[in-house]
This record gives C-alpha cells, sequence and structure tokens, in this order.
C-alpha cells in the first residue's frame, strides 16, 4: 500500500515540477522575464538581446495571428476554429448547390493545429528560461550573451541540437502527425457512404475496432482472423526460409576449397541487381498455365493439364505455398550477402581451438558457426519479419491478394493485413477500417520488434563478440 | 534605465507588429478553368477549346475572361481524385457514368446542369438507356448531372485463322471449329460482373427482352435474377464452360498470351483491349459483335422454356460523361463549354482523331467517318450495336450495394454455377438457390 501511495506521490512529483518551475520563475524573475510570460521575447529584450527578443515576439505574433485569423485552406479554416470543428467535425450539411462541411479536412487542421500550439507552447517556454538564464547571467557574470554568442553556441557546444532540430521538425510533421491524423479517424465513421466534403463524417469511438472483433453481422470480424493468421504464417516463413536458406547457401558459397566462389556469389547477388517487380513478374508468367514451366512438367508427365498456382489456383493454399517459394528467389540473396560477411569475420582461431579439442565438423557449426551468424544477423532478422508483416509488393505483383475466397470482404486468399488496407482505402474508400488495419499492423510490429530484440543475445549481450 | 529599456522593447514590438500586419490580406491569384479529359485526348480537346476560345470572341465580342487548362487524367480514378481533394477538382471533368452515384451522395460534389439548351441537347443526342443513368437523386430531388460523351461496350475480338464470319455468329459455331482444331472457344478477361456479361445480360432474339432485371428504374428491389429463362441461360452457360473446347475463365498467363498462343479462339473484350488483342493476333484479328446461343433440350431441363429459343450475348454498355465540379467560381461558363464539347460534330472529330466511341445516337448512320473499312471503324461500329444488346451498368446509384456485390461475392457465385465443381449445380433448384442470393445481393446487400 505504502509502496503503491509513493509510486502516485513520486508522479504528481514528477508532473508538478515543470509547474513549480514556471511559477519560480515568474516570481523570481526580473520585470523583463516577468513581461515574457505575456508578450515572448520582451525578457530578452529587455535585457538587450535585441535579435533574440525579435524571434520571440515573430513567434508569438505569428502564432496569435494564425489563431485569430483562422486562415482557411479549401475553404476549411485553421486557427482556434480549427479546435471547434476537431469537435464537431463540421454541421453544414449542404445541399445540391453548397457545399457541406469537409470533415476529413476540419479533422486534419485539428490535428495541425494542435501540432502548431504545441510548439508555440514549446517556444514559449524556452521564451521564458532564456530570459530567466539573462537573469541569471547578469547575476554572475553582470552581463548577457550576445546573439552571435549564443549563434557560436548553438554552432559548438550544443551543435546537436541545431542538427537534432530541422530532423525531429520532419519526424513530427511527416510521421507523428500523419500517425495521430490515422489513429484519429480510426474513431471516425470516414468511409465511402462519408465521402470529404459530400457528408459529414462523425466520431463512433470504439466501434471500428469491436468491428474488427465482434461486429454482429461478423462480415468485417470473420474475415480479419484470418487475414491476420496469414499474414503472420507468411512472416514467419518468409523470413526463417529465407534467413536459413541464405546461411546454408552462404556455408556452401564459402566451404573450403570451393573454386570460383566470387563467381558464385556474383550470380546469387545478381537477382538483388535485378528490379523485384521484374523478377516477380517473370516468376509470374514462367509458371503462369501457358508459361513455359508447365509446359515442361507435361512434357515430362508431371502434369496432365496446365494448372493455376498463383491468382487462380483452386485451392488457397496452392498459391501461398506458390509465393513463399517464389519469395525465396528474391529474398535468400540478401541473408545470404549477410551470412557470408558473418562466415568471413569468424575468428580462425575459434575453429582451430575447437578442431584440437576434438570437435567435429557438424558440433564446430553447431557451437561457433551458427551463434555467431544468428548474434550479428538477429537484428537483421527482426527487421526482415517485420518487413515481411507489411509485404506489398510481392501479394500485389503475383496473386493482387487472390484467389478469392467467398465472404471474403474484399480480400482474397493471399491478401496480408496491409494489402487488405490498400483495397480498403485506396478501392472502397473504407479508410475508418483502414486506419484501424494500420494502428493494429502497427501495433504486431511493434509488440514483435520489442520483444524479441530485447530477448535476444544481440541486445543482452552487446559486447559479447567484440 | 529600466523606463528606457521598457520604452526600446515597446517601440520594437509596435514595428513588429505593423511589419506582420501588412504581409495580412493578399489576395489570391486567379485560375485558369480546368478541364480533365482522358490521357488520350488531351491534344484534341485543347485544339478543341482553342476554337471554343475564338468562336466565344467571335460570339460575344469579348475574351474569354480565363485562361483554359486541358489536362489528361485516368478516367476510372478522377472521380476518387476529386473526392480526395474536392477543391482540387477541375471544373468540368471526366467519369465513367457509373461514378455519378459515388460523386452525388451526401451534398453532391458535382453540380446538377440547369441550362435548358444542354439539357435539350442531351435528351436529343443520346440513346434511352444513357439518360437512364445520368440523372441521380440528392437530397430527394432529382437531377441530370452527366453530358455523355463517349461510350464503350464489349465485343467479340477473334482470330480470323480459324473463325470465319459466319461462325462467330453463333457459340455454337465458334465451339465446332474449337473441338475441330482442339482448341477453347474464348477467353474471358475476368470473371466479374462485368465480364460475365455476356450471360447474365442475355437477351431473348423473338422477344427483344432481357431476362435479368437489375435496378430497373432505379428501385433497389426491383431486381430478378431467378426467372426460368436465367435459369435455363446459366445451365447453356455450364455447359459451355463445362466443355474442354468452350469457354475458358482467367488463368495466371492471361488472356493475351492465351490468343496469341492460340490456346483460346477468341476473346470477349472492350476497346480498351483492342490494342493488346491486335498485338497478340496482328492481321488475325476479327471483329464482330457477341454471339447468339441456342438453348437445347438439355439446357432447358426443369424449366418451362423451349428448347431451340435464341439468345443474344448481352452487354454492359457504358458510357463516360463530362461532369460540372460544384461551387466552381467558373459556373456561369461551364454550361456552354459542355454544349460544345458534347456536340455530334466534336464527337465525330473525337472518333476520327483520338478513336473515342461517340455516344451519340445516331452515330453508325449519320457519321460518315464511321462508314470506313478499317479495323478501328469495324470495331466502333460493333460497339454501337452491341448497343442494342445490353444496358448501362445499373450499380452507380447506390455505392453500398455495388461494393456488396463484389464483397459478397456475387461474381463469385456465377462462377460456382458454371464451373460446377462436384456437380454441385447439376440442378436447377441449386441453380436457382445460388441465383437468388445474387438477387438478394443486388437487393440487399445480403445473400
Amino acid at each position: 500500500m505504502d509502496k503503491n501511495n509513493n509510486g502516485i506521490a513520486r508522479f504528481l512529483k514528477k508532473i508538478s515540477k515543470p509547474f513549480i518551475r514556471f511559477y519560480n520563475r515568474f516570481m523570481d524573475g526580473s520585470l523583463g522575464t516577468k513581461m515574457s510570460h505575456f508578450v515572448m521575447g520582451s525578457g530578452n529584450v529587455y535585457h538587450g538581446q535585441i535579435i533574440k527578443g525579435l524571434i520571440y515576439f515573430t513567434i508569438q505574433a505569428g502564432y496569435a495571428l494564425f489563431m485569430i485569423t483562422c486562415p482557411k485552406v479549401n475553404n476549411t479554416p485553421l486557427g482556434y476554429k480549427a479546435f471547434i470543428n476537431l469537435i464537431t467535425l463540421g454541421t453544414e450539411e449542404g445541399d445540391i448547390f453548397t457545399p457541406a462541411d469537409n470533415s476529413m479536412l476540419m479533422l486534419l487542421f485539428g490535428v495541425v493545429t494542435i501540432g502548431i500550439t504545441l510548439m508555440y507552447l514549446f517556444a514559449y517556454n524556452s521564451n521564458i528560461k532564456s530570459s530567466y538564464k539573462a537573469d541569471q547571467d547578469i547575476k554572475n557574470y553582470g552581463k548577457v550573451t550576445s546573439f552571435k554568442q549564443d549563434a557560436k553556441e548553438m554552432l559548438g557546444n550544443r551543435f546537436y541540437i541545431t542538427m537534432l532540430t530541422p530532423a525531429a521538425l520532419g519526424a513530427v510533421v511527416f510521421t507523428l502527425l500523419p500517425t495521430i491524423f490515422m489513429i484519429l479517424i480510426s474513431f471516425t465513421n470516414y468511409d465511402k457512404e462519408h465521402q470529404a466534403g459530400l457528408k459529414l463524417f462523425d466520431w463512433v469511438g470504439f466501434n471500428n475496432f469491436t468491428a474488427f472483433f465482434t461486429n454482429p453481422t461478423g462480415e468485417i470480424a470473420a474475415r480479419f482472423l484470418p487475414v491476420l493468421a496469414w499474414t503472420l504464417i507468411w512472416a514467419f516463413f518468409a523470413t526463417f526460409l529465407n534467413y536459413y536458406g541464405g546461411i546454408l547457401l552462404a556455408l556452401l558459397i564459402n566451404r573450403k576449397g570451393l573454386k570460383g566462389k566470387k563467381i558464385f556469389r556474383a550470380i546469387f547477388v545478381l537477382t538483388i541487381a535485378i528490379p523485384q517487380f521484374v523478377s516477380l513478374l517473370a516468376m509470374r508468367n514462367l509458371i503462369g498455365e501457358y508459361g513455359p514451366m508447365q509446359k515442361i512438367l507435361m512434357d515430362i508427365g508431371i502434369l496432365s493439364e496446365p494448372m493455376s498456382f498463383l491468382a487462380n489456383a483452386t485451392n488457397v493454399w496452392t498459391a501461398r505455398i506458390a509465393i513463399i517459394l517464389i519469395n525465396l528467389w528474391v529474398g535468400i540473396p540478401y541473408s545470404m550477402l549477410l551470412a557470408s560477411g558473418a562466415i568471413m569475420n569468424i575468428p580462425e582461431s575459434l575453429y582451430e581451438a575447437a578442431r584440437i579439442d576434438g570437435a567435429k565438423k557438424f558440433t564446430i557449426l553447431r557451437k561457433i558457426t551458427m551463434p555467431y551468424i544468428v548474434f550479428i544477423t538477429t537484428p537483421y532478422l527482426i527487421s526482415s519479419f517485420v518487413g515481411n508483416i507489411t509485404s506489398f509488393n510481392i501479394i500485389y505483383l503475383l496473386t493482387n491478394g487472390n484467389p478469392k475466397v467467398t465472404g471474403g470482404y474484399i480480400a482474397g486468399g493471399t491478401d496480408l493485413l496491409v494489402t487488405w488496407l490498400y483495397k480498403l482505402t485506396i478501392d472502397e474508400q473504407q479508410y475508418n477500417l483502414g486506419a484501424v488495419i494500420g494502428i493494429l499492423t502497427f501495433l504486431i510490429t511493434s509488440i514483435v520488434t520489442l520483444v524479441t530484440y530485447r530477448r535476444s543475445k544481440s541486445y543482452k549481450e552487446e559486447d559479447a563478440f567484440q | 534605465m529600466r523606463k528606457k529599456k521598457a520604452f526600446r522593447s515597446l517601440a520594437l514590438l509596435m514595428a513588429l507588429c505593423m511589419i506582420v500586419a501588412s504581409f495580412v490580406g493578399c489576395s489570391p491569384k486567379e485560375t485558369p478553368l480546368t478541364i480533365w479529359v482522358g490521357v488520350e485526348s488531351v491534344d484534341f480537346y485543347t485544339a478543341k477549346m482553342a476554337e471554343y476560345v475564338e468562336n466565344y470572341k467571335v460570339k460575344t465580342g469579348k475574351a474569354f475572361p480565363y485562361l483554359i487548362s486541358v489536362q489528361g487524367v485516368d478516367t476510372g480514378s478522377a472521380a476518387a481524385k476529386v473526392l480526395d481533394d474536392l477543391d482540387a477538382g477541375a471544373d468540368i471533368f471526366t467519369i465513367a457514368h457509373d461514378n455519378l452515384g459515388k460523386l452525388t451522395a451526401g451534398a453532391s460534389a458535382i453540380a446538377p446542369i440547369r441550362s435548358e439548351a444542354l439539357l435539350a441537347q442531351i435528351n436529343a443526342d443520346n440513346p434511352e438507356t444513357f439518360l437512364n443513368v445520368i440523372d441521380m437523386s440528392v437530397q430527394g430531388t432529382k437531377y441530370t448531372f452527366g453530358v455523355p460523351y463517349i461510350a464503350q461496350s464489349l465485343v467479340l475480338m477473334y482470330n480470323k485463322k480459324y473463325l470465319t464470319e459466319e461462325d462467330v455468329k453463333t457459340w455454337e459455331g465458334i465451339l465446332a471449329v474449337a473441338k475441330k482444331n482442339n482448341k477453347q472457344s474464348v477467353s474471358l478477361m475476368g470473371a466479374d460482373g462485368f465480364n460475365n456479361s455476356f450471360l447474365t445480360l442475355a437477351i431473348n432474339e423473338s422477344t427483344g427482352k432481357m431476362p435479368a432485371i437489375i435496378y430497373e428504374g432505379g428501385e433497389t428491389d426491383n431486381c430478378l435474377f431467378t426467372s426460368d429463362e436465367t435459369v435455363a441461360i446459366m445451365q447453356w452457360g455450364q455447359r459451355f464452360f463445362t466443355d474442354k473446347n468452350g469457354g475458358k475463365m482467367p488463368t495466371d498467363s492471361g488472356w493475351e498470351i492465351e490468343l496469341r498462343d492460340e490456346v483460346s479462339l477468341s476473346l470477349i473484350g472492350g476497346a480498351w483491349k483492342f490494342n493488346a488483342a491486335k498485338a497478340a493476333l496482328g492481321d488475325n484479328l476479327g471483329i464482330a459483335v457477341l454471339p447468339s446461343f441456342t438453348l437445347t433440350a438439355e439446357d432447358v431441363k426443369g424449366t418451362n422454356i423451349k428448347a431451340g429459343t435464341v439468345y443474344r450475348s448481352g452487354s454492359f454498355t457504358d458510357c463516360k460523361v463530362f461532369v460540372m465540379k460544384k461551387g466552381s467560381n467558373k459556373a456561369e461558363y461551364l454550361e456552354d463549354i459542355l454544349l460544345f464539347l458534347s456536340s455530334k460534330e466534336v464527337q465525330e472529330q473525337s472518333f476520327i482523331e483520338c478513336a473515342n466511341l461517340p455516344a451519340y445516337k445516331n452515330a453508325a448512320t449519320e457519321f460518315s467517318s464511321m462508314q470506313a473499312d478499317n479495323l478501328e471503324t469495324v470495331l466502333a461500329a460493333k460497339q454501337l450495336e452491341m448497343f442494342n444488346y445490353g444496358i448501362p451498368q445499373p450499380f452507380g446509384f447506390s455505392t453500398t450495394l455495388n461494393f456488396y456485390y463484389y464483397s459478397k461475392g456475387a461474381p463469385d457465385l456465377i462462377r460456382e454455377i458454371l464451373e460446377n465443381k462436384e456437380s454441385l449445380f447439376g440442378t436447377t433448384d441449386a441453380i436457382r438457390t445460388q441465383l437468388k442470393s445474387i438477387e438478394n445481393i443486388w437487393k440487399t446487400g445480403e445473400r
């Protein structure tokens, strides 16, 4: 009980810290610092840091102007109205002559305005800190730093901040905001019946999520689990078959005494040099009903008549197995290269010691070679698994998710979550359901990545093979 | 000192306020009047709009007030593009008629046509079937939204090396040649509702009626797919597709290879596949209307239809239409432009220069350019002939039901009947039950 109370107290203390600091700065600060709580930059100007002060003031004036004037983009306002619209998602239903409010833009602009506001608050806090620092500098050294000195500092000791700022901003604008937008869409009924600008859409809570598990008509729920199961099966086989296939190939190529190692390696690397979609389409034609492969199989009597292995296969598992096998062709060379690199770096002394101790070839492989390769390539293995969960090209180009399955809710027998998401959003404008799949895929990939990586030797024994 | 500092701060802040304020109130630039057409027709319509601007000057004595920008788009995705960003859409754009439902859902993204001159031209120049699909209801009121200007339908593309003009008049004729040469009669481009329309929309040659009814009069409930005639047609289709020399369902290799390697003797395809078919067959490519077929005693078993009844293969006969963006600030000029672009003279020139099949109802007889003897003209003439045996895709008015048609696998239900695997559909009852599921999907979205 005490432990819990301590935990809560610590938590409260932690979150109240910035507010206490904020209060203390206001109380302890000079008139300039006090002023900078209301007018950004005034503290710096007060201390003679004119340029810095003006920069802060411009930020505040720009933000105020942005919030008050509510500039419109495509007839949808930003600024304070965007906050209101984020809650209502529009009120004007429109008619044949006047357009409806664009709920999608309202949602987007709401998120953008929140982002801008957060950045403004960050600048606001930094403006107070800057003024307070100037107070302290005067108190301690009798003078404040000039703009030139600050700039020099940003290119010197604090250069990491200069370099990280554009990257961080880019991550916020191009990754974080779209992700938040997508997450919010999953809580709306934004679909083909509620097209942006034609019909308002609204917040629907967790309805879209429950549809994937407990939908009363069972349409989506009935399809979701099979697609998820196939996605995981595909990711497992596509990853591990390629991985161990690559290692096997690397072991064969790197065998002592094998002549023309470089030539073999170059041949296998050729498949990487050819664009993947070319290889895939060539494969599709090769094994098509009237492709050369089937002609050979029929000539030697293995097949009596042409058979579909991909989009038109009569059995879903025929297509699934065919895809996994074709994927070996494009995937093995990558892991072969990685494993080759690892094998060539294993210290010869380890092998010598093992041989002196009487270890047999298989024991050496099991105790030295494999642990070494696995240790080095574990991060690749994890990223490859995650990459296969979101693998789009192979499925799209080979089968486009087909063969069709009854009650598939437009998901075919080889559709992965990501290709289903594509069909739901691009072909069918079911953005809300697509967003839920996006979130679920994100959760699966992040959990797999975190759990496996943290449990791997590569993480636990980071220095072991150095 | 403190006062001086405070004054300095205030003065600087005020100056800055004035600078910021001076940036407010910039007016947007005037944008050109934009028209989206199919990529293949950009040059043609650019030239036509230049002609229009000249005529405008002569007619009104004033220069046309806007620059005009004609841009090429993928017609299939233009509607989706507009829906993604309504304001970024062109003032006038082209869509397939069955996208009208998407664009007029809710408060509608496109403007209704109100010009009497344009409405009169639309009504005078277009076949009845097109007029039925360009009207949409928005919030309870019916409006005309689309201006038809290009038509398209399915035709038979066949290998002249094996098939004569006489053979391709009937499926039985084609099947006989296929049997003789151990080939397959026909390849399908796909097994969806569009590609199996040659069976589902077949027309009784003696009555001229189509047994299948799909959303007739725009009524959701007005669907029928379980009549004896449809059952008998499906039994004929079953016989045709289970015959080793009969119809060929789509394969991974694709119909192009099947035609090229002479696996199949013909293809049911649209004008958009003409170039690929020409590449596959070269000079052996022939074009014909979709053949007829005759029900045998075996086909009519279990129904009240007489053996020997002849049906003509049907087709979805579609049109592309021009529509106007709602809320365009150039709205007052758009209808006059459409009057010009959809006129029969421009349609004929579009046919000559871009091989666009005219939507104009008397094109086959009135257009001198359609009397030529080359393959492209034959393709156009045969497509127009198919308009006697087809209906425009009626799914446009309900995006949800259209979605369910595919998501509930209705085309696969038809395919299952035709393939009759493990003889699951060997009885009329089994076929009728399956057809009832399709009819239900049309009506309610549920099987």
